[in-house]
């Protein structure tokens, strides 16, 4: 096989004297999509912050491109080619659409390879090109979380750390987005990693999946194998067998297999 | 049935004058009165109940179960994790001159359905909304049950069924029925009868379908009458109680043992906050099965690793003045005033924070049974200033066949109850009589046939005595291994050893009629994953710590340990990790977590076959 684009091992990172991930490993290959899922407060932001280097682990390694990216400043990760796409959206809200997309190429010098890359997100999104000269604040959740995911595109990221997307989003965004994001990794061979909470979602567009729980990697596979597991369907996808009164409200104990 | 009369069923035993379970507990409730019976964890508070509230509940709850029709020697059942509502119906049922009987909350429906029917139950207790479940998928194939009772009705709201009615619904039943009826309990309780039948206990069927030892009034009070040779029968003692109530252990001990002794039983909140329910509680006597004791052991173990360089010599020097003047003690000998003091020394700086972080530091006496245990952990525990003794006994003999005098044996389980006779068969097999012998299996002749022999409760278990009357249990009958090569073994001492490293949880020795030992391991998911994590192991899944490289090596490595304690012959040569973490509800455990050989052989029969075949 070869040597995964992105390789996270034994990572442990604290919030002060609280562990919130507990020695965490997995792999990203080159041009997959890789999910995580997990429920509320698992880590799954926590991991994304300490591969980008917002946070830094006190433990483990993250090697990408088999260069040890830990502790590094989060610029130095981002020019290596890692684009963080934060929970939130995080766009600056009094700067317009365009000036927003350029600061996502800020590191970079090449103004024509730029200004073509602005087409291209204009490609994948339209509503940002009727936008462009609109405050940013201003934008719809939907169109802010198309803003944000084309400012780290306009990086040329190898990487994109994808933190929720679907967040606060109707259906049918939800399944426009990870449509698009589906074609940036098939069109532009981006890697992505996906962290997300709609599981339904995730495990369809992602080849490979971990289910991360209080800070620990319980379950790994590959989607179409995570889709089958009992733990998946009724902690994940919220299908339960309802017993026989029709409305089984007590939970199974996880087992992970 | 001649066996019954000739273990010498014409004794009468009584405690405080009372020959049955409810006439005794009926004395207690009233002598008791205000005094506290149980506490249980309500949100977060521990709240105490008396023996008067205890009392009127069990009452409530017999009269009830009586107005919905409960003739006497009619069988209740009662599927419920160990909580104080347990009791309640069991002493109702009992009361009412019902049978009690218990079912494992982690059975699953089909073996509900089984015990239900094979114990012809009238009536089913479930704990709440899950339990319910099991009971609803099964109920069309149980037409014996008139009702079912649900003790918590979260969730439940909604829920209407003209075959099921909530506890509380059934409390006010039975206030109507008392009120109507005030003299019904009491003579209901005096026409017990210390010969009948009072509960059944189903044994986890390692091999075939389960079988319900039926135990007798007699033989409850015949125990109870004999606990204080083995028991500090103080009215201040706090226990916790967070085993399975179904099994004759924690029964004895939370249900039965205070009727007696006046312990108060402290309810765990789940089978999952045991250290932390400890820690609050700490109680004074303390029982536990031998994969508990490990883990505490393994924890501190663990611990200490971690600990700094000083922390570490601390420790390793208590300890050691602890283990030598533990030693000693299993001598028969006196420690110095010298050793006294050092002792002093170590446990103030050292042993007693130990015993407070795991909330021991009350227990004056702790006991272990219902599995055998490594006697360097019987040590471990001495040495820590904890009076641990190893107990033996099964369903069959009501709980305690032997316990633990003051003069201790270490490897031994001590000498028989008095009034019990304890003799090894030509065979090896250790034969128990006595008046706790149970009266036999239901609806088993030939099993209790086979069982029971001239009075002799044939135990299943090799072993001898030695000179003064300690018995030495070697291992089941059944589980010796006898190789290829003719060499009898016997796997629970090796398998005792193993379970003692921290990282191994539990294992089972293959081998018979082959030509080498092998062994099957579960390890300890917690303590793994740390090493793992320590040494920059990196893995996803329980699956992918098992396989990797560094985990198996830590394992062998832990074998090979255990290895030089024993022969060639028996070493073992090649193991494998059982790469699921498994729970209480799966088939290849017993409600207590261990392993069960015979079915972990059959599963894993591939993963077996592999070790050998790869050898050839």
């Amino acid at each position: 096989m070869a040597e995964p684009i992105l390789k996270v091992s034994n990572v442990e990172t604290f919030y002060g004297p609280i562990m919130a991930i507990r020695g965490v490993s997995f792999d990203v290959p080159q041009g997959g999509i890789v999910t995580i899922l997990g429920a509320n407060g698992a880590g799954k932001t926590t991991v994304l912050k300490t591969i980008c280097g917002v946070m830094d682990p006190q433990k483990g390694s993250i090697a990408f491109e088999g260069r040890d990216i830990q502790r590094m400043d989060p610029d130095k990760v981002m020019r290596l080619g890692v684009s963080h796409v934060p929970e939130g959206r995080e766009v600056f809200p009094f700067l317009t659409v365009r000036e927003n997309l350029r600061m996502g190429a800020y590191t970079r010098r090449d103004a024509d390879g730029v200004a073509q890359d602005l087409e291209t997100v204009f490609g994948y999104f339209p509503v940002l090109k009727e936008r462009a000269d609109q405050r940013a604040g201003s934008l719809s959740g939907g169109e802010q979380q198309m803003l944000a995911i084309s400012r780290a595109l306009m990086a040329r990221p190898k990487v994109i750390l994808l933190d929720e997307p679907s967040l606060g989003l109707s259906p049918k965004l939800v399944l426009e987005i990870f449509d698009i994001v589906t074609r940036i990794n098939r069109e532009r061979g981006v890697t992505i990693l996906l962290v997300e909470q709609n599981a339904n979602m995730a495990l369809k567009v992602a080849d490979y999946g971990y289910v991360l729980e209080v800070g620990r990697i319980v379950m790994a596979d590959t989607c179409a194998r995570l889709l089958e597991k009992e733990d998946i369907k009724e902690f994940y996808l919220g299908i339960k067998d309802q017993g026989a009164r029709g409305q089984r409200r007590w939970k199974k104990r996880k087992t992970w297999r | 049935m001649d066996a019954e009369v000739k273990a010498g069923s014409s004794e009468r035993f009584e405690v405080e004058g009372c020959d049955t379970i409810p006439k005794l507990f009926w004395h207690q409730v009233k002598a008791r009165d205000g005094r506290i019976a149980f506490r249980e964890k309500e949100l977060g508070i521990w709240r105490s109940t008396t023996w008067r509230e205890y009392g009127q509940r069990a009452r409530l709850t017999g009269m009830g179960l009586v107005k919905l029709g409960l003739e006497a020697g009619e069988v209740v059942s009662i599927l419920a994790d160990t909580i104080p509502e347990w009791l309640y119906a069991d002493m109702g049922t009992m009361g009412a001159g019902g049978i009690s009987n218990g079912i494992y909350p982690t059975d699953a429906a089909k073996q509900v359905e089984y015990i239900c029917n094979d114990s012809r139950s009238r009536f089913m207790f479930v704990e709440n909304e899950e339990q319910l479940d099991k009971w609803l998928e099964v109920r069309e194939r149980c037409p014996l049950v008139r009702k079912a009772i649900i003790f918590d009705m979260e969730g439940l709201s909604t829920f209407s069924d003209p075959d099921v009615m909530s506890f509380d619904d059934l409390l006010a039943l039975g206030r109507e029925h008392d009120a109507a009826n005030p003299s019904l309990w009491e003579e209901r309780i005096a026409a017990s009868q210390a010969e009948s039948l009072a509960l059944l206990v189903y044994t986890s069927g390692t091999t075939g379908p389960s079988k319900g030892a039926m135990l007798s009034h007699r033989n409850v009070i015949f125990q109870l009458g004999n606990a204080d040779a083995f028991f500090p029968v103080g009215d201040n003692e706090e226990t916790l109680a967070f085993l399975p109530l179904c099994h004759v252990a924690e029964r004895t001990f939370t249900a039965f043992l205070p009727l007696r002794t006046g312990a108060i039983a402290n309810f765990a909140e789940s089978p999952d906050t045991v250290p932390e329910n400890l820690r609050e509680v700490a109680p004074t006597t303390f029982f536990a099965v031998p994969r508990l004791w490990e883990r505490f052991y393994s924890g501190i173990t663990i611990r200490m690793r971690e600990a700094t360089w000083i922390g570490r010599q601390a420790y390793r020097w208590a300890i050691g003045v602890g283990l030598k003047v533990a030693e000693q003690e299993l001598d028969g000998r006196k420690p110095s005033a010298g050793q006294k003091l050092l002792l002093r020394l170590a446990d103030f700086l050292v042993l007693d924070n130990i015993k407070r972080s795991m909330g021991m530091h009350r227990v004056a006496f702790a006991v272990t049974g219902a599995a055998p245990i490594a006697p360097d952990l019987i040590k471990w525990y001495r040495a820590l200033g904890i009076d641990m003794r190893e107990g033996y006994g099964q369903t069959e003999n009501c709980g305690l066949a032997t316990g633990m005098p003051d003069q201790i044996k270490l490897g031994t389980v001590g000498t028989a109850a008095p009034n019990t006779e304890v003799k090894i068969s030509p065979e090896g097999e250790i034969l128990l009589r006595g008046p706790h012998v149970f009266m036999g299996y239901l609806n088993q002749p030939d099993k209790t046939a086979e069982t029971l022999r001239d009075g002799w409760l044939h135990t299943g278990d090799v072993g001898f005595l030695d000179n003064s009357g300690y018995l030495k249990i070697t291992d089941r009958m059944k589980d010796i291994i006898i190789t290829a090569g003719g060499k009898n073994i016997t796997p629970s001492e090796i398998e005792n050893q193993l379970k003692f490293s921290p990282y191994i949880s539990d294992a089972v020795v293959v081998g018979d009629r082959r030509k080498f030992l092998t062994c099957l391991v579960m390890i300890d998911y917690d303590n793994v994953a740390k090493h793992a994590q320590d040494n920059n192991v990196p893995f996803t899944d329980f699956a992918s710590l098992c396989r990797s490289r560094e985990v198996q090596d830590l394992i062998w490595a832990e074998i090979e340990k255990v290895n030089r304690n024993f022969a060639r012959v028996e070493t073992i040569k090649k193991f494998r990790l059982i790469e699921q973490q498994l729970t209480a509800e799966d088939d290849e455990v017993t409600p207590t977590m261990k392993l069960k050989r015979k079915f972990v052989n059959e599963k894993y029969k591939i993963m077996i076959d592999g070790m050998y075949a790869e050898a050839a």
